[in-house]
């Protein structure tokens, strides 16, 4: 196939790559800010457990209250949710999820093509099309309420603000495939897999 | 078989086949079964969800995973590997003991085999091979095969994901795999003396014995980890998911404050990394709470349980069954599929044959981790043939000693439940 001349002109194609760079580390960001929280927050929790056994503390420290922890437990699954499918949908590449790639590879550089428009077509229609369904099945979750996040976020949230987060993993990753489809069709794949 | 399990089946199996993301095969595949039962593909993220929230247990994974790479980062591991070519590098043999001795008392602080591997392990098949007293298919070999130790001594990644499916006790679990890991060591290092004498590689010279004291100092607050953890989970002082914090979090003082070996860039690329790896683990374990919901809607775990109960078998040859199944499987799966999607539909079986879920769990887990090793589809034979460079043929053609030495240790597990049990018995298990 021949190469045919981009069509945006050079500085607009720096501007992309700036771009895309600039959003990929901040998807990074949140996502090792996630994982710290996560980390702190079980640090606080052991903390708060055991100070509160250490006479005369809960009167001279009254931050360390263990009565205004009781949400630690469930914001670190909170966090946990999100930073699975934040991760997936932006920080995860292919070549670090596990694959049977044995036939994938073995195979000619031009049955791989056909190998990675097929599944990233499957994925990418798959996941697309669970979308209206998914929020059609988390729509009664705008009602319910979290066990004990109120304290820390806010009356306002509800359990469907923090499935929301998969709403998101099902869009970006679908497109993401659509994407590495469309790549595949134009320029082949690399050994890596369709969105390498 | 129902025409939508059907249709699960063969979107997931022509997926994977295809090379697409494991995670991703199971998820596509658990929609055809939706769809085509009349379900609608919605529920797939509200059973996810609703599992991955109610998991607390799950929490230990990504943890476990950020104490491994702040390990691996600074200098605790340097340390450790200086104290065990103290200890056992003057015998024959000696680099390929220090690699066991090495992943033994790593595997009591790390609960991912792939860690020890990438980590440790890379360090100690560059000594192994710089002087080049061992092939560097032997060396990769022995590395790989004493990795597979890392999760069967506790803290362990895969137990609490067999915790996870099957309810039992966490604690009891990893208790129970201490003596295994142990016996495990002992082979290894067994085949390794044989070995060495066999084909006699050269000594190397000697450490001595005066420098023993200054290295364990070095190495000291490293080696308390192991003993830190197991104190506080059995002493009920964490539960085993804030031990996994608990270990990050010594691992981090230790590399910061007292090796000052990490600098704050480096934190937060270990952030990223563990971020990284935990999110593709997640979404494993994602797919695996939807699979097993649609194994759970079709009834699979009590028609296996029937079938083997009209076959009547006895526990030792169902266990052996399974073993064997395990093994083949272990081929061409990685261990946490194996660990989510096909253990849970022994489960019923083994409870109607009266065998007990943390034998079971322990055997089963060494089981998965032998599968790490064993060719053509071998995890740690790929993540070493990535940090090292050195051919799969080559490691492949070492690994076969190792392999079946740790067979017979598995086998030797499987008829001597007792062996397993004796710890979680001597604190309290009552199975």
């Amino acid at each position: 196939m021949a190469l045919r001349r981009p069509f945006l002109p050079a500085f607009a194609g720096h501007a992309m790559t700036f771009l895309t760079t600039t959003l990929s580390r901040a998807a990074q960001g949140v996502a090792a800010a996630l994982m710290a929280a996560m980390f702190l927050t079980f640090v606080l929790q052991i903390t708060v457990r055991y100070s509160a056994r250490l006479p005369g503390l809960a009167e001279h420290l009254p931050a360390l209250d263990p009565s205004l922890y009781g949400w630690t437990l469930e914001f670190c699954l909170l966090l946990w949710v999100w930073l699975v499918f934040w991760g997936n949908a932006f920080v995860v590449r292919e070549q670090d999820h596990v694959r049977f790639d044995i036939l994938y590879l073995a195979v000619s550089p031009r049955l791989r093509r056909w190998f990675a428009i097929a599944a990233g077509l499957a994925i990418a229609i798959g996941l697309l099309a669970s979308i209206g369904p998914t929020w059609e099945k988390f729509h009664i979750l705008r009602l319910k309420k979290t066990a004990t996040l109120a304290p820390l976020l806010g009356d306002w949230i509800r359990m469907r603000d923090i499935y929301a987060v998969y709403v998101v993993f099902l869009g970006a990753v679908g497109l993401r495939y659509a994407w590495g489809v469309w790549r595949a069709f134009r320029h082949g794949v690399s050994d890596q897999g369709p969105t390498a | 078989m129902s025409m939508a399990f059907l249709a699960c089946l063969v979107v997931l199996f022509w997926l994977s086949a295809l090379g697409a993301p494991i995670a991703y095969a199971i998820l596509i595949g658990s929609f055809a079964y939706l769809a085509v039962d009349g379900q609608g593909i919605g529920i797939a993220g509200k059973v996810m969800m609703d599992g991955m929230y109610a998991s607390f247990i799950l929490l230990a994974v990504p943890l476990f995973i950020v104490a491994a790479n702040i390990m691996n980062a600074g200098t605790i591991s340097d340390r450790l590997l200086g104290f065990c070519v103290a200890l056992v590098g003057r015998f024959r043999g000696g680099l390929g003991h220090v690699n066991i001795v090495c992943s033994l008392i790593f595997s009591g602080m790390s609960g991912s085999a792939v860690a020890d591997a990438a980590g440790i392990g890379k360090i100690i098949i560059g000594m192994m091979t710089k002087s080049g007293q061992y092939p560097r298919g032997y060396a990769a070999a022995i590395t790989a095969a004493s990795a597979t130790i890392g999760p069967v001594i506790p803290p362990s990644i895969p137990m609490v994901l067999y915790a996870l499916i099957s309810n039992t006790s966490i604690g009891y679990l990893f208790l129970g795999g201490i003596v295994p890991g142990l016996l495990m060591g002992a082979v290894l290092m067994i085949m390794n003396a044989w070995i060495a004498h066999r084909r006699g590689f050269a000594l190397e010279s000697p450490v001595p014995l005066t420098e023993l004291p200054a290295r364990t100092v070095k190495a000291f607050p490293a080696l308390l980890m192991p003993a830190l953890l197991l104190y506080g989970i059995y002493g009920g002082v964490t539960t085993p998911t804030e031990a996994a914090a608990v270990a990050a979090f010594y691992a981090l003082l230790l590399s910061v404050l007292v090796y000052r070996a990490l600098t704050l860039r480096a934190l937060v690329q270990i952030l990223v990394e563990s971020a990284r790896s935990s999110a593709a683990v997640g979404l494993v374990i994602g797919g695996a709470l939807i699979l097993n919901y649609v194994v759970a809607s079709e009834n699979i775990p009590a028609l296996v349980a029937q079938s083997l109960v009209g076959l009547d078998v006895s526990a030792t040859q169902f266990l052996l069954g399974v073993m064997v199944v395990l093994l083949l499987l272990g081929c061409v799966l990685d261990a946490t599929t194996i660990i989510l999607v096909i253990i849970p539909l022994f489960l019923p079986a083994c409870r109607d044959l009266g065998i007990d879920l943390v034998h079971f769990g322990v055997i089963a887990v060494i089981n998965c981790m032998i599968g790490l090793i064993t060719p053509p589809y071998g995890i740690l034979l790929f993540v070493i043939n990535a940090v090292t460079r050195i051919p799969l043929s080559e490691m492949i053609g070492e690994i076969w000693p190792f392999l079946a030495i740790l067979v017979l240790a598995l086998l030797v597990l499987v008829v001597t439940p007792d062996v397993v049990l004796w710890l979680p018995r001597l604190f309290g298990y009552a199975g």
